[in-house]
């Protein structure tokens, strides 16, 4: 074995054990997953083939007297998006386009702006080096204005080249944090040992990149918050049910954080587990790591994870577990509104207890966070709702 | 003693106030409609030494008219003009006339004088300015001007019917074609891609008259209106940053009569000496000068006030091609009151404001100030925001073209960079730049700012749109006949001086006949002043004279603005 066990018996993992094998039967009747689904990466040559494939047509709309414009799919609109199961959230084959025109006053900026962000990944490519999105933005900050500009660019010209962030040369800043039973390489052959203790690895920077993943877990488990990552952290979770990794994007996660939760599954088939606060909004956290984000759409593929579940904490365990109502919080409007957003997306359809568990908290009209279980120990969560959990298939 | 031009303009004034009583009964608020003719006859005086005997003719047509009383008529205006030395006679209906493509009727006025040659000339030029600016804010009355001096004529016709306006609230309505009020500019070969101004009015104030003028029996209230634009439109220059370089105001009193007469001493206008009476100029980083240009000889709307920005050294060295912006200022008095308003009482109210205009002002100097400021911020903001925007757009734009030139020349890819150069016709990739700059400009200069709307309808009533609407595409094409083919223009005239001095001579010299217009206006009145009368014969001349205009550019191309 690759590491020393600490964790409990191997009988605690039986039903584990049996959801990992229902996941890969699933996985055969679907046929797998074929690698490379999706927008796959392209060569140093694709990509400056492709920079100036769009460069050509503006020139010969320059030639002709028209005024250039960009063509650009809306990535934020769920009319562009279709839902399927085994995927997520991905984008419409044929979806509504918007013109980004030079000629007018309205987006000649971002026309400009386009084309700015384009030569600096040419010359990246060209030179073989990476830079963030934070790296680009600095840059010319006066004239790019805020670090989103930039972040929606970028990503609309990866939806325009039909190329994936990383074969841009750009790589995003990683806020996500990993612990557990697990070992990599990093591209540049730093040997990289998560651990079992009380501290963390940062989540890399190049996911593609890393090689020799070894690991012996028996379970992933995404964590919300950073709070609580760090609570189990301190509290040795992952000594105590080793062997396993724990991995937080601390909230909305970053796009590295979810292409490590992709890549692990993807090598691995393990289980996957979400622990999120039972608000609205720790439930929508937990859709973007299963089903993907509108923004993202457009790189479904490589990103979802469709087989995580939902571990806790479940809107139905406040009542389960007596949990004090002094320590619930009343849902506030934009709570409501997001909650009926969720409701309505199309991946809850096929989530009935999902459903049920929203439906819970929108008659309540209260939330939770997982601190809350404090108030009934301090160490109850990973002392005892997450064992128990774990071991009994408390997961939806 | 008053001259020709004096009379001349009290007498159109008098008409056209009774005109504006006589119809505001039947259509309170419709535009006047109609057409006048004023000739001046002058020939060598046999009695005094370099003399003109001088026979001025005014004569109308249409059946409104008809309610004037001839000698009530003459008794009041022998009045206004007790300086006046000339007679004057009203040419009865049995009086010979001829009928010719004026359409002049027997109505008729006729008075004699004798002016020296200068004065002539003079008086010629304040009754061009006066019909000019009668007919800015009266878009269908029309004026024939014929002045022939020992046989040599010369003719012009005012009038503004197709052009687009802004309607006001008093039955006049402003208009709005550039052209009017600043000459084109010098670049020759920039289209006008927006031919009006675009005015913006203020609120109407209530003006109090001075305790020692109350008692002069008037049964209503007088209003301040101002309204206020840049000319030329902010988008005529899409690609160079603008400078205002003088403002221009024009003061318009009720009936839409103009209140001062061009080129007389304006003891009316004294308030406006103090260029910051009624506007803070600070605000704006200006500071004002009076203009003294005196000119009365000009083509373009004379205003009644005009100042200048006074530049710093620092200024003079930029925008030296620049001709700036003209900021216009319309101020209209107008007379309001529950009753039917009588024409004389219409008449004191004129004569009020003509004599006292200044001191009317003065007493309501804060609410005056106040609408006209506020009517200056507006104007002036879409100046801002105009020169906000197009500084926006150029740095954009610099911003693509660095970007492209960037790929292109870093590109190791032949096929690519020999594409891209072929493609814009460049030796190198020095010149793909340049001309790849130039064609960007060249390409977004028609875009369309969203506060020049110049494809909608400006305040127009919707009954009035459909004619004004398919005449705009038409005088939009044209406007370029403005500048570039002035000097075909003026050949124009000149050939219908010719042919009317052929006809004439051919009939020979006639006092009596001087009144019956029988040139030509069509042909030969096309000047660059007031006359645009009708334009859609001469549709095809503007094409060709926009396509040799461009001619000279294709031959020498310039370096870049």
């Amino acid at each position: 074995m690759a590491f020393a066990p600490m964790g409990p018996e191997a009988s605690f993992f039986e039903v584990l054990d049996q959801h990992r094998a229902s996941l890969l039967a699933a996985l055969r009747r679907g046929g797998g997953e074929p690698a490379g689904r999706g927008t796959r990466l392209a060569s140093s040559s694709e990509v400056l083939g492709s920079i100036e494939s769009v460069i050509q047509g503006i020139i010969t709309s320059v030639a002709r007297n028209e005024a250039p414009a960009f063509t650009i799919d809306n990535r934020s609109s769920w009319e562009n998006i279709k839902f399927e199961d085994s995927v997520g959230l991905q984008m419409a084959s044929h979806c509504t386009t918007r013109k980004i025109k030079s000629d007018s006053l309205k987006s000649v900026k971002k026309f400009a702006l386009i084309l700015k962000i384009l030569s600096m990944i040419y010359k990246l490519v060209q030179s073989n080096t990476y830079a963030t999105k934070r790296d680009i933005y600095y840059t010319d900050s006066q004239l790019f204005g805020n670090q989103t500009v930039v972040d929606n660019i970028i990503n609309d010209i990866s939806c325009m080249l039909k190329m994936p962030r990383i074969s841009l040369h750009i790589l995003s800043t990683s806020k996500g944090l990993i612990a557990g039973n697990l070992r990599y390489l990093e591209e540049d052959g730093t040997r990289v040992h998560c651990t079992c203790g009380s501290t963390a690895v940062a989540v890399p920077s190049n996911i593609q990149g890393i090689r020799n993943l070894i690991t012996d877990a028996k379970f992933l488990l995404i964590v919300e918050k950073d709070a609580t990552f760090q609570r189990l952290l301190d509290d040795s979770f992952c000594n105590r049910m080793s062997p396993c990794i724990m991995v937080t994007g601390k909230g909305v996660p970053d796009l590295n954080t979810r292409l490590l939760v992709k890549k692990l599954w993807d090598t691995f088939h393990i289980p996957v587990f979400a622990l999120v606060d039972a608000d609205p909004h720790g439930i929508e956290i937990m859709c973007i790591y299963k089903y993907g984000s509108l923004a993202m759409s457009f790189e479904a593929h490589n990103l979802t994870v469709p087989a995580i579940r939902w571990l806790g904490l479940l809107p139905s365990d406040i009542k389960r577990l007596n949990i004090p109502r002094d320590t619930l919080i009343p849902l506030t409007k934009q709570d409501q509104m997001k909650l009926e957003s969720v409701l309505k997306r199309p991946y809850v359809t096929c989530q009935p207890f999902w459903r049920k568990e929203m439906e819970i908290m929108a008659d309540s009209k209260l939330k939770a966070e997982i601190q809350a279980l404090t108030f009934l120990s301090s160490d109850y969560l990973s002392r005892v709702y997450l064992p128990n959990k774990l071991k009994f298939g408390g997961w939806i | 003693m008053e001259g020709s031009a004096v009379a001349v303009c009290e007498i159109l004034k008098y008409l056209i106030i009774h005109w504006k009583c006589e119809t505001a009964g039947t259509s309170k608020g419709a535009l006047l409609e109609g057409q006048l003719v004023i000739s001046m006859e002058a020939l060598n005086s046999k009695h005094q030494e370099n003399t003109l005997h001088c026979v001025t003719t005014i004569a109308s047509a249409g059946s409104i008219y008809g309610g004037l009383v001839l000698k009530k008529f003459l008794k009041e205006i022998q009045s206004l003009l007790p300086g006046f030395s000339a007679k004057l006679n009203w040419t009865s209906e049995e009086a010979s006339y001829s009928q010719d493509i004026s359409g002049v009727t027997p109505f008729q006025m006729i008075f004699e004088v004798d002016e020296k040659p200068r004065t002539l000339m003079t008086d010629s030029l304040v009754i061009k300015n006066f019909l000019h600016k009668i007919v800015m804010v009266h878009p269908k009355i029309k004026f024939n001007f014929s002045v022939k001096v020992n046989g040599v004529l010369s003719v012009e016709v005012f009038g503004t019917k197709n052009e687009p306006t802004l309607n006001l609230s008093n039955g006049i309505a402003l208009v709005i074609s550039c052209r009017h009020y600043v000459s084109k500019p010098k670049f020759a070969t920039a289209e006008l891609l927006c031919s009006r101004i675009h005015p913006v009015l203020g609120h109407p104030v209530m003006l109090f008259i001075p305790d020692d003028m109350v008692g002069m029996g008037l049964l209503g209230e007088l209003t301040l209106t101002p309204a206020a634009a840049l000319c030329p439109c902010p988008e005529v220059f899409p690609n160079q940053l603008n400078r205002i370089s003088s403002v221009s105001i024009f003061l318009y009193g009720p009936s839409g009569l103009p209140l001062i007469l061009p080129g007389q001493e304006q003891p009316t206008t004294t308030v406006f000496k103090d260029t910051s009476y009624f506007i803070d100029w600070k605000k704006y980083h200006l500071c004002m000068v009076p203009s003294l240009d005196l000119n009365l000889d000009r083509d373009l709307l004379l205003p009644d006030v005009s100042y200048q920005v006074e530049s710093s050294v620092g200024d003079q060295s930029q925008n030296m091609d620049s001709q700036g912006q003209t900021l216009l200022l319309f101020l209209f008095v107008d007379f309001h009151s529950r009753f039917p308003v009588q024409q004389t009482e219409l008449w004191r109210v004129h004569t009020l404001l003509t004599t006292h205009l200044s001191a009317i002002l003065m007493e309501s100097h804060s609410a005056v100030q106040d609408s006209i400021q506020v009517a200056m911020d507006q104007a002036l903001e879409q100046h801002h925001q105009a020169t906000k925007d197009l500084q926006k757009f150029q740095a954009s734009l610099s911003v693509a073209v660095n970007s492209i030139m960037s790929i292109v020349t870093g590109s190791t890819s032949n096929s690519f960079r020999k594409i891209c150069l072929q493609a814009l016709q460049a030796v190198d990739t020095q010149e793909f730049g340049t001309k790849l700059h130039k064609s960007f400009h060249d390409i977004t200069r028609h875009r369309s700012l969203p506060y020049c709307s110049c494809e909608t309808k400006q305040q127009l009533l919707p009954e009035e749109n459909a004619e004004e609407n398919t005449e705009d595409v038409q005088e939009n094409s044209l406007e370029l006949l403005a500048g570039t083919s002035g000097q075909v223009e003026n050949k124009r005239l000149q050939q219908g001086l010719e042919e009317t001095r052929a006809f004439l001579s051919a009939r020979g010299p006639s006092q009596s006949e001087a009144a019956a217009c029988r040139t030509k206006p069509t042909a030969a009145s096309l000047t660059p002043s007031g006359s645009r009368a009708s334009p859609g014969g001469d549709l095809e001349d503007s094409l060709w004279q926009r396509e040799v205009s461009n001619l000279s550019e294709w031959l020498n191309p310039g370096p870049e603005p």
